[in-house]
């Protein structure tokens, strides 16, 4: 993991109160395992994995494969770490934004982290994937999925129902995050290329190259 | 972290109570105040009061930690309280905020609860920083990948090497360099650059949009570098550095305070001042910071001081019971190699008084060294003698002092055992001392482990420790029962063999110049009996350990020094007058002055340690009187001489006999250094008076003329040394000598 053979260093972060699951989750992502054990991050950490992913082309062809490494973050849920964590929204491109659905106190943060995260991320809308954690403690349950799934529509960002204990939808919704991710790398990219819509083809005039609106340095 | 379950993040609503809980207390709606700050529902709100925060820094506010009512107003523990509302160093230094731990501060003066569980921040901040540092491991592999990226672009772009001034007078692709048809394989333009290229160097994006192939490269590297990331970063953060992480921030941060990090964290100065409308200027904390540093940067420097100076420390410590114990300490900071007369002066500690010497004259042919044992102790209350001299009965440094060249006190030891046979006779034809050192048996180890011994013997000639008196046989590969058979010789004059310790250690030699002591022998010359046939003969020694206090009786003996002083006074009437007042005891109307007069007239038996055996010798005086005040003298240069007569006469001026009473002379031998070096101080001797001091004389005679020899005491490196001298036995021989 320590070599850089890889294409894009792609970096998440997942955010939320304290006790969601934010490690256990990241745990279970990069180690398939879990740990029922609560303990809590001092500050910040971060998991690492190295992943595949296959761009699909313009009409859903299947495109190249990349090497992702991915670089979680995991930052404290707790208050007193909130200087430090928050700090660290800036640097990630995609967020992992996670509540408890055993504990509606949790959901009803998920707003406060929203706001935290315009602030703080890198942009104002930046990508996140709203997770509710805990899926398998169906007795214990509180947040119920329509609540959940109306608040991430409200937000326009998607939403899964996780469970660090079962595995379930954990590699799903980051790879939805990564994939989010990507193609805005692409639009960005895009954007700032071509300012106008294609017109590709050989159409263009012959001498209508004019060099002083390049945008490549080449 | 107890509460750590049903921590919530921040209130819903805001709550009604807005007084601020930071060191400003204000209830009114402050301009910085809006940062509700919610746990358990409660909220608090913190203010940085103008004061405190610096224009800009209104970020400050909302990222900085807060403590909710609960915590402050429960009693909750001292570590508790630190580790629920205390942030992290790290986040801390992140944030610069010095104005926030200003407030911090003085927030924790005004609650009840003491700092002093410090310690979980400072794991805390552990556990942070082996995360920036894993962070930065990640960050440097990235680096080493972009960098890569950017030469393939660069390549990419060299091959294409069409550039901007070069316009198509041509028709070529501005990739491949291939030439462009008018018809057939025209080209295109490329949006991204502008640049026709043949349509081999396009890479399609989707059917309706291509880019040159460097366009698409450029593209790529973007995307790939993150650079995508950063711009759109910079859209909303343009004040902040590009690149720059917070985990790289934090460290670079951390790594630039790191030296405060041993400090605990409360700063002091944020302490010191706890004024609601305190100011805490960052440059204020910078300097503090600077200042740490240099307290660091000194103490180190110290350290390596003691370090280099801890060969004198056992000899020290058991001098602090002196008089002079605090001299040592200062001295052994010091150590100046600017040796002036005053380091002279601390460390020329021997010698009689000047009272006693001139009590001497009354009994001519005496030797004094066992008086003066007595009359030191007869008077303590001296200040002046209060050095009490006698024969090596105090005896200082001079042993470590002299190790720093030689041993060096870096050895281990071993368990001692065994024996070692040797032979000592005086050749008197030759004035050589041979020590024969035939073989030892039953050593100890040297690297018990390894049953590895490789012996070899050691001689000195105490209390000479210098190179000059080590002798050494060779080394004995593997053996604890090594022959020697080996002579060692010393040329020494036989009068001088009575001062003389014959020590004889044996040692392993350990790879990487690592010695480890195995046993040595001391003999005492004085009582050796070199007359003595019998004596001659090879006997067996059980060999030691160390004596903890070496060479108890021994004189440090480094040559005489011939002096003649008088004291001449104004007038004969005036000089009676003094007379009676001192008998009367009325010391204080003694004001007439009067010269002391000393001829220093030579020396002999000097150490000689110039290749060549001469020395370009000197001597300097030092009258210090009872008022401190010191009158210095300095011979001229005897060049190339080995026992130089200087014939040299030191006027001190200004001197009364009462004064002269609790006044201490100085005397110091130096070899003059050739070019640039240090002179070298020879050795020295202290003449310093005492109560009844010339009074019985005044009776008899108009002026004094004394002339005595003064063993001299030297410190041998001079250079190296920061203790004082050892009182040595003193051989005075004083003699009535009247002067030209």
């Amino acid at each position: 993991m320590t070599d850089g053979d890889y294409d894009y260093l792609i970096k998440l972060l997942a955010l939320g109160d304290s006790g969601v699951g934010k490690t256990t989750f990241l745990y279970r992502y990069t180690d398939n395992k879990f740990n029922p054990k609560f303990i809590t991050t001092v500050g910040i950490d971060f998991r690492e994995k190295r992943v595949i992913y296959n761009s699909r082309g313009p009409n859903g062809s299947p495109g190249k494969a990349f090497k992702v490494h991915l670089q979680l973050w995991d930052t404290a849920g707790q208050e007193r770490f909130r200087s430090l964590t928050t700090a660290f929204f800036r640097d990630a491109m995609g967020f992992l934004l996670m509540f408890d659905l055993t504990s509606q106190q949790s959901f009803l943060n998920v707003r406060n982290w929203m706001s935290q995260l315009q602030a703080n991320a890198y942009c104002e809308n930046p990508d996140i994937v709203l997770l509710g954690n805990k899926a398998d403690l169906s007795d214990q349950r509180e947040v119920n999925e329509r609540q959940a799934r109306d608040l991430a529509d409200k937000y326009g960002i998607p939403y899964f129902e996780t469970s660090a204990a079962t595995g379930q939808n954990v590699d799903k919704a980051v790879e939805m995050l990564l994939d989010l991710i990507m193609k805005r790398m692409e639009q960005c990219v895009d954007k700032t290329q071509v300012s106008d819509t294609a017109n590709g083809g050989s159409s263009g005039k012959l001498d209508s190259a004019k060099p002083e609106e390049k945008k490549c340095a080449c | 972290m107890v509460r750590d379950q049903q921590d919530s993040a921040w209130p819903g609503p805001r709550l009604q109570e807005q007084q601020c809980f930071g060191a400003c207390g204000s209830s009114s709606n402050h301009p910085l105040s809006q940062v509700p700050v919610g746990c358990h529902g409660i909220t608090v709100y913190r203010c940085f009061t103008p004061t405190l925060a610096p224009a800009g820094r209104k970020r400050v506010g909302r990222k900085s930690i807060f403590f909710s009512k609960e915590e402050v107003n429960s009693s909750v523990s001292s570590e508790q309280f630190t580790s629920t509302s205390l942030p992290s160093v790290a986040a801390e230094k992140f944030f610069e905020s010095y104005t926030y731990r200003a407030s911090f501060c003085s927030f924790i003066k005004q609650t009840p609860f003491d700092f002093s569980g410090s310690f979980v921040q400072e794991l805390e901040r552990e556990t942070v920083l082996q995360v920036l540092y894993r962070d930065q491991m990640v960050r440097k592999v990235d680096e080493e990948r972009i960098r890569k990226l950017k030469m393939q672009l660069q390549q990419l772009r060299w091959k294409g090497t069409k550039s901007v001034s070069h316009e198509y007078q041509e028709r070529s692709c501005a990739r491949c360099q291939k030439s462009l048809g008018l018809v057939m394989n025209r080209g295109a333009v490329c949006n991204g650059c502008s640049h026709r290229v043949c349509s081999e160097c396009r890479v399609c994006l989707n059917p309706y949009l291509w880019k040159c192939t460097i366009c698409y490269a450029h593209g790529d590297m973007k995307v790939k570098t993150g650079e995508w990331f950063f711009e759109e970063r910079a859209k909303k953060f343009p004040a902040e550095g590009r690149h720059e992480t917070a985990g790289a921030k934090l460290l670079k941060s951390y790594q630039k305070l790191s030296k405060i990090s041993v400090v605990p964290p409360t700063p002091p100065p944020f302490t010191e001042t706890t004024g609601r409308n305190t100011t805490m200027e960052i440059s204020q904390s910078k300097s503090f910071n600077k200042s740490v540093e240099n307290l660091f940067l000194s103490l180190a420097t110290n350290m390596k001081k003691i370090s280099k100076s801890q060969n004198d420390m056992r000899a020290d410590k058991s001098l602090l019971t002196t008089d002079y114990g605090q001299d040592m300490e200062r001295r052994k900071e010091r150590r100046s190699q600017s040796d002036t007369a005053i380091d002279i002066a601390n460390r020329i500690k021997n010698i009689p008084s000047l009272q006693q010497l001139i009590n001497g004259t009354r009994d001519d042919n005496e030797v004094f060294t066992k008086r003066y044992c007595k009359q030191a102790e007869d008077i303590p209350t001296s200040p002046m003698s209060d050095t009490v001299f006698c024969g090596g009965k105090k005896h200082n440094s001079l042993y470590s002092i002299n190790s720093t060249c030689t041993e060096a006190g870096n050895f281990d030891m071993a368990n001692v055992t065994g024996e070692i046979e040797f032979a000592i006779r005086y050749v008197f034809k030759a004035c050589t001392l041979e020590v024969c050192i035939k073989a030892c048996k039953n050593l100890a180890y040297g690297e018990e482990k390894k049953k590895k011994c490789n012996p070899y013997a050691k001689t000195y000639l105490l209390p000479d420790k210098s190179s000059r008196s080590k002798r050494k046989t060779a080394v004995k590969k593997n053996t604890v029962d090594p022959a020697f058979h080996e002579t060692l010789k010393y040329k020494i004059e036989y009068s001088q063999l009575e001062t003389r310790q014959l020590q004889i250690s044996v040692w392993h030699s350990e790879t990487l110049k690592r010695r480890v002591f195995l046993g040595e022998v001391v003999v005492p010359l004085a009582s050796w009996n070199f007359e003595d046939n019998s004596t001659q003969s090879f006997n067996w020694y059980q060999l030691k350990v160390k004596s903890e206090k070496p060479e108890d009786n021994l004189v440090q003996y480094n040559g005489e020094l011939l002096v003649c002083a008088k004291l001449i006074l104004p007038s004969q009437s005036k000089k009676c007058q003094y007379e009676e007042q001192m008998r009367g005891g009325r010391e204080d109307q003694a004001s007439a002055d009067g010269q002391l007069h000393l001829v220093v007239l030579g020396a002999k038996n000097l150490p000689v340690m110039r290749c060549g055996g001469t020395l370009n010798s000197f001597v300097k005086g030092c009258l210090t009187l009872p008022d401190q005040r010191e009158i210095r003298q300095k011979s001229p240069v005897l060049k190339k001489e080995a026992c130089p007569q200087w014939k040299h006469l030191f006027v001190f001026d200004g001197v009364t006999p009462s004064q002269l009473r609790q006044s201490c002379l100085d005397l110091a031998i130096w070899d003059q250094a050739s070019f640039g070096s240090n002179d070298r101080f020879l050795g020295g001797a202290r003449l310093s008076t005492s109560k009844s001091f010339i009074i019985k004389k005044l009776k008899t005679k108009e002026t004094l003329q004394y002339s005595f020899y003064i063993t001299i005491i030297i410190i041998y490196n001079a250079v190296a040394v920061g203790a004082p001298l050892r009182a040595g036995a003193m051989q005075t021989h004083t003699h009535k000598h009247p002067l030209a």
